[in-house]
């Protein structure tokens, strides 16, 4: 068989052979190469828009080169870590807010101190959960609030003014492969199923924590939220097993009536299917609070390149970068304050639903827990998936999700 | 046992083969399915059975559009650069174990299995570490070597066990006529173990096309990803095209069937190499 040996060593002779793959690859000569990893450059629509907006950065320097890198929703947080772990890592991170904590908390990225004087600048409202202890480590790339979204060629009624108005329009509209509404509800998407248990209890009144150091997962306000979870889980209103990718592109093809969900999202349904009559309305629950989608751009403790770094975050600061920041990112909001104009607000009617929900959008983090939050969502949700699927009694649920928290995670 | 009864039973095989058959190869007909599919029907019911070929396009889209071909031949390197330089690492300490007597022999064979009972997870920081301190990221040579890592103890194991039932004295007879002890491995063992190094081979070659962790943290530069990591990069936080997805999900596992389907018939040639003799 000396064929085959000579076919694997000609195998690896072609392999070989680009050498010019094998070798690291370089930043173009005479300018500084600055990574900026976000998971929203790999997405659709939004991904492409946004590295143009990086190059007209690019454009406009001599010496600094942003490079984007996009990376999976799923696993950005672990690759970026690893990569800081060992002594490098993106220059630029945008980070969702749980682990802007943990980056904090682990010393991985830096203070502002030092980079940037954001003292002359108009922050959104939101910008006060970005200074754990007064303190800045981060501004808001993105910022973006939940509210009911419907189709309304699909669905079957006005929008919902209440829970007990939504679980009926939701079964009235669920008929010939169409569904009512969806939500997450599998370990398989524990984020976003954390994201959409926290618009229930929240809406419901709800707070994991009391802000003074007490978690109340067992709070009668809480154990109304799941139950209202389990209510509509429990409809035949849900495509039950459906991920968020999929209910989503439902939603444009016409085949769901309506989901609570991001600004971020509504940009993509509006930009998937312009056509759709896309209409927002605040969250069908008896107040107001959802949850806050929060992704801070930080800047890495191990960069050699603090001071290009800066020089992107001081252009990306500027009002038309801003404003262009913030028409690419939809109903979503950015780092300031950018009053949407009135050709916009008459094309888009429902940015100002996702604007006016500003002052009620609570972060999805537990209070005064906020780097236990990974811990204390894996317990809330093993219970709450033990209440959609095992039919466990809410009140029991949370009252074990209290008890495990206080002695595995509070000790 | 009648004639009859013997169809029946040579039937039921079949139907059985055919059936375990089916199942392996329905998620990717299905996957073709779904890449072929308009949105509008992806969520008929019941669902599309046979694909579209109007959609054929969504084809030529992702080599358009999507940089598919940069990361297939990425990819490409990847493997086959692991494939050759895991053999070529591994055939002399297999010999080595094989054919020698000396101190530590044992300790090396305990410390190649050893290296197998860490996770690639866990090692990915140090290795990050040092491929930055030395300049092997973003580089798929460097890649190569993160593989090779993890791949040649377990080829130097699979291999010394196929050298063990090489006899000797086809060596001393080599000997006799001359031969070096490199020119004995090259010329007369390995052809021997053409079925091993084939199995190896494609063990080496699925790692380098299939790993993910080491390929996502080591490379940075969105021109040096591998198709895994590409493939990955379309799971966004807000939306994922399917379309996109399944068809690169399609264009993904034909090199790799293709690689499969070259060495194959050496692996089922050294299972059957000792069923006829007697």
């Amino acid at each position: 068989m000396p064929k085959l040996t000579r076919r694997v060593l000609g195998l690896g002779a072609a392999a070989l052979l680009p050498t010019a793959a094998l070798r690291p690859a370089r930043a173009q000569a005479g300018r500084a190469a600055v990574t900026f990893a976000a998971v929203t450059f790999t997405e659709a629509g939004r991904g492409d828009r946004l590295k143009a907006w990086v190059e007209k950065f690019n454009r406009s320097q001599n010496g600094v080169e942003v490079q984007p890198v996009g990376l999976p929703f799923a696993t950005l947080a672990n690759t970026v870590f690893t990569q800081m772990g060992g002594g490098g890592g993106p220059d630029l991170v945008r980070f969702d807010q749980i682990d802007y904590y943990a980056a904090i908390a682990a010393r991985r990225i830096l203070p502002f101190d030092d980079l940037v004087d954001t003292s002359g600048y108009k922050f959104t409202a939101i910008d006060k959960y970005l200074l754990p202890g007064g303190k800045r480590y981060g501004i808001a790339f993105e910022s973006s609030n939940y509210v009911l979204l419907h189709n309304a060629g699909v669905l079957k009624s006005t929008a919902p003014a209440n829970f007990e108005d939504f679980l009926s329009v939701a079964k009235a509209s669920t008929a010939n492969g169409v569904f009512g509404f969806a939500f997450r509800a599998t370990m398989a998407e524990r984020p976003g199923f954390w994201q959409d248990v926290c618009n229930f209890v929240y809406g419901f009144g709800g707070r994991w924590s009391d802000g003074a150091g007490k978690l109340t997962l067992d709070a009668p306000a809480v154990i109304e939220g799941v139950t209202a979870y389990k209510r509509m889980y429990d409809s035949g209103a849900i495509p039950k097993g459906a991920d968020a990718a999929t209910y989503r592109r439902m939603f444009w093809e016409g085949k769901l009536a309506m989901e609570v969900d991001n600004g971020g999202v509504a940009a993509i349904l509006n930009q998937q299917a312009p056509e759709m009559k896309l209409v927002a309305t605040p969250s069908p629950f008896p107040t107001r609070a959802q949850g806050l989608i929060l992704a801070p751009l930080t800047v890495n403790a191990n960069t050699k390149n603090k001071v290009e770094a800066a020089a992107f975050i001081k252009w990306m600061l500027q009002p038309d970068a801003q404003s262009e920041l913030q028409q690419i990112l939809g109903a979503s909001n950015c780092a300031t304050v950018v009053p949407r104009t009135v050709e916009e607000l008459a094309a888009k009617p429902w940015l100002k639903v996702y604007d006016e929900q500003t002052p009620n959008s609570v972060p999805q983090l537990v209070e005064g827990f906020e780097l236990k939050t990974p811990e204390i969502q894996q317990i809330v949700l093993e219970q709450v998936l033990r209440v959609l699927q095992a039919d466990k009694d809410p009140k029991a649920a949370l009252a074990d999700a209290q008890r495990q928290a206080l002695s595995r995670v509070i000790r | 046992m009648t004639g009859a009864s013997h169809g029946a039973g040579h039937l039921l095989r079949l139907a059985a083969v055919l059936g375990v058959l089916l199942a392996a190869a329905f998620p990717l007909y299905w996957m073709f399915v779904t890449s072929l599919t308009t949105s509008a029907s992806l969520f008929a019911v019941p669902p599309r059975a046979l694909p579209d070929p109007s959609q054929l396009g969504v084809y030529a889209e992702a080599f358009q559009t999507i940089p598919v071909a940069r990361w297939l031949r990425n990819s490409l390197i990847v493997a086959a650069g692991t494939t050759v330089l895991s053999l070529a690492l591994a055939v002399f300490p297999a010999y080595a174990m094989s054919r020698f007597r000396f101190r530590g022999r044992g300790a090396m064979g305990l410390g190649l299995f050893a290296t197998q009972m860490l996770p690639e997870a866990m090692l990915v920081v140090p290795l990050y570490a040092i491929f930055a301190d030395v300049g092997l990221l973003n580089s798929l040579g460097g890649l190569i070597l993160a593989n090779t890592a993890f791949t040649v103890p377990v080829i130097t194991w699979i291999l010394k066990g196929a050298i063990d039932g090489v006899p000797l004295d086809i060596e001393e007879a080599a000997r006799m006529d001359g031969a070096t002890r490199v020119g004995i491995v090259l010329s007369v063992v390995l052809p021997l173990v053409a079925p091993s190094l084939a199995a190896t081979s494609v063990i080496a070659f699925f790692h380098g096309w299939n790993e993910y962790v080491l390929a996502q943290t080591l490379i940075s530069q969105e021109g040096l990803r591998t198709a895994s990591v590409g493939l990955a990069s379309f799971v966004g936080e807000l939306s994922t095209p399917v379309h996109s997805v399944m068809a690169i999900g399609v264009l993904y596992t034909l090199p790799a069937i293709a690689f499969y389907l070259m060495v194959q018939r050496y692996v089922v040639a050294g299972m059957t190499a000792g069923s006829v003799k007697g």
